[in-house]
């Protein structure tokens, strides 16, 4: 398994992808023309020829016979062109000793506060190679290679988990809250949003501060939860440190989690050690590799051993890489080996 | 007979029996013996003053059947309203939100909490035994307190607003207050109802939400209810409209009910209120029914009579009636013709 940048050639791949992922995968919509202006401004990013502000990377995952199985992503600074939306969860206490009354009710601010951030997205995995560690390989590559070109990313990195929805596209926080305001259904909302569509919604969303004691008991449930088919996204990222800090989709009411880059575990982690072809050993732990490659970037995950400021892997790897011995790597553990958390997909 | 006057501290223990009979969600007056003598005191104190603008002043009238003696009814007014402690509605109000480029327009009808009618005066703790609730009675206790208004117009504000009964049940549920305030307070409409007449209603309100409600992300049946009449409360309402009151704009913030609200000096009964000077002599019979009120404040009466009066001439009553309207011969009374 490789990750590269995606280029403008794998619009085919990727359309493909995109139709399967139906719903809730807003950042990849299944419209030629859109997605092929996404992936030329793309490969413009990887070049490092456009503002950090209108910056787009996209990751492939190649199978061993060089299909495409699996995408992420990241913008490199969210809400610098038009705004970006969240709900803040709030609270508002209505008390008065006199009456003994102390009442807590949580309340859902609209708020731009996270614009500038680094924002995660585009995860997608085709479901036969849903496994915890192809899952963290996908992910976390895009951790490793901030590190590697941090100067052209933001001080704090966020991730919009997908919200809950049923089978059918419903979201119960959409039926709740953003149907009375747009009169359309979810999957449409998402659609227009997934086209670029941002606009609409500062015209058309409230302006005032809503009680969530409004909400549905469904919609309430919904808040800060995420798609039980996000959940080991959710994960690998929880493994690197990112924590839900109380923002939600405008839309589907799913936890946005966020975390300062420079404490992500892959980040402050990584490390850069000078590649050795050799035995890692049959006890090695897997490596997430970069070759601190930007446009030509590749990434795997491997077994490997670091030994006086060398990083030896199987001469396999190596090629996986393109790499000589004797080349400089950027390299971290794929998983905190103390970490006590559940896998992303149970074995 | 039925005559209007202003309460008297000796009237406690009628208003209390009155008081008694109130329905739930009517929310007239406090069943409680120490806040209803608060009430009569300050309603005697209102009277007393030297009053030369609207303040904290509380007019509490009564209907007493002057054949029994007992009390029939009551009303109030309040000079002006949010004085000692503020006053809470929600004012109705519509967002546009549209998006040109989707083609959408979507009106919001939202409700903002407001003090919009401080400074108003205020009709309320409106009354009436069933027995008493035909023309003359309604008439009297909705509409002669106008009258009391017309003749001292420096004691009041330029514009009254009425708070109107919403809708709850029997088991002193009301929905608007289980969609709405039962979430920051969380007891039930009766509750509540209790606390707001017997500590006053502001104590509540300032637990209540200060972002505007979006109206449909209530229930159903909350939506129904706004801005709705409670059953019990609907013929003081018709007679209300008929003074022009505006319905549209504020609602109670419990029970969802109306606040209406008018120019004073525009309001029927005020602006089509003539005087005449009083002759004692022989009354006609006729069928013309008039609301006719002195102009007295602590020695304030008003009845309904049945008169033969033609604008600018005086008016004749016969030594019974003047007695009961507490008027002598070249008095000047009010009166407004009733329909």
């Amino acid at each position: 398994m490789l990750v590269r940048a995606a280029r403008a050639t794998d619009i085919g791949d990727l359309l493909e992808l995109a139709a399967h992922a139906g719903a809730g995968l807003t950042t990849l919509p299944a419209s030629e023309d859109r997605l092929l202006r996404r992936l030329q401004n793309v490969e413009q990013s990887f070049l490092g020829q456009v503002d950090r502000a209108d910056s787009d990377y996209l990751f492939i995952l190649e199978n061993d016979a060089g299909r495409v199985v699996g995408t992420s992503g990241m913008l490199g600074s969210a809400g610098m062109r038009e705004p970006w939306y969240s709900y803040r969860m709030g609270l508002t206490v209505a008390a008065s000793r006199e009456l003994d009354v102390y009442r807590q009710q949580p309340t859902l601010f609209l708020v731009n506060d996270l614009t500038g951030s680094t924002a995660l997205c585009s995860l997608y995995l085709t479901p036969q190679y849903r496994r915890s560690d192809i899952a963290r390989l996908i992910s976390k590559a895009r951790f490793l290679f901030m590190a590697e070109f941090a100067s052209a990313f933001s001080a704090r990195v966020i991730v919009e988990m997908r919200g809950r929805s049923d089978s059918a596209g419903r979201s119960p926080f959409w039926d709740s809250l953003g149907q009375h305001f747009f009169r359309m259904d979810f999957a449409r909302a998402d659609y227009l949003t997934g086209m670029g569509n941002k606009a609409f919604i500062a015209e058309m969303m409230p302006k005032f501060p809503l009680y969530a004691c409004f909400l549905s008991d469904a919609a309430r449930d919904a808040i800060g939860k995420v798609h039980p088919d996000s959940e080991a996204g959710l994960a690998i990222v929880q493994e690197e440190g990112m924590t839900y800090q109380g923002y939600i989709d405008i839309f589907d009411g799913g936890a946005t989690l966020e975390a300062p880059l420079a404490q992500v575990r892959a980040i402050s982690q990584s490390k850069v050690l000078v590649l050795a072809i050799g035995t890692p050993g049959d006890d090695a732990e897997l490596f997430l590799i970069h070759n601190r490659g930007r446009t030509d970037c590749r990434m795997i995950s491997a077994p490997a051993r670091m030994a006086a400021g060398t990083l030896v892997v199987a001469r396999e790897s190596a090629e996986q890489l393109g790499l000589r011995s004797g080349t400089p790597v950027r390299a971290v553990a794929l998983c905190n080996a103390h970490a006590s958390g559940v896998p992303p997909y149970e074995a | 007979m039925l005559v209007q006057r202003l309460s008297r501290l000796s009237d406690l223990p009628e208003i209390q029996r009155l008081a008694g009979a109130i329905p739930a969600g009517m929310g007239a007056l406090p069943d409680d013996a120490t806040r209803l003598a608060e009430i009569l005191e300050l309603s005697e104190a209102s009277m007393i003053e030297a009053i030369s603008f609207s303040g904290e002043e509380r007019y509490f009238f009564v209907i007493e059947d002057t054949d029994t003696g007992r009390l029939a009814g009551c009303s109030s007014v309040i000079a002006s309203v949010g004085f000692s402690e503020p006053f809470y509605t929600f004012r109705n109000e519509m967002f546009v939100h549209a998006s040109r480029q989707l083609g959408l327009h979507n009106r919001m009808h939202v409700l903002s909490l407001c003090h919009d009618l401080t400074g108003h005066s205020l009709l309320s703790g409106f009354f009436l035994e069933p027995a008493y609730q035909h023309a003359d009675g309604m008439a009297l206790n909705a509409r002669g307190r106008l009258l009391f208004m017309a003749s001292h117009p420096q004691r009041f504000a330029e514009s009254t607003s009425v708070e109107v009964a919403g809708v709850s049940d029997e088991q002193g549920n009301a929905p608007f207050w289980d969609a709405v305030g039962r979430h920051f307070f969380a007891v039930s409409y009766s509750e509540a109802e209790r606390i707001g007449t017997s500590r006053g209603r502001s104590c509540l309100a300032e637990l209540m939400p200060g972002y505007p409600i979006y109206v449909p992300m209530l229930s159903d049946e909350a939506q129904e209810v706004i801005g709705q009449v409670h059953p019990a409360a609907q013929s003081v309402f018709d007679l209300l409209m008929e003074e022009g009151f505006e319905t549209d704009n504020y609602v109670d913030i419990f029970d969802g009910g109306p606040v209406v609200h008018a120019r004073t000096r525009e309001l029927h009964t005020v602006r089509g209120s003539l005087t005449a000077k009083v002759q004692i002599g022989q009354m006609l019979p006729a069928d013309d029914r008039w609301l006719v009120a002195n102009q007295r404040i602590a020695d304030f009466r008003s009845s309904v009579l049945r008169l033969a009066w033609t604008p600018g001439e005086a008016l004749v009553l016969d030594a019974p009636t003047a007695r009961l309207l507490n008027v002598s011969a070249d008095d000047i009374v009010r009166l407004a013709r009733e329909v």
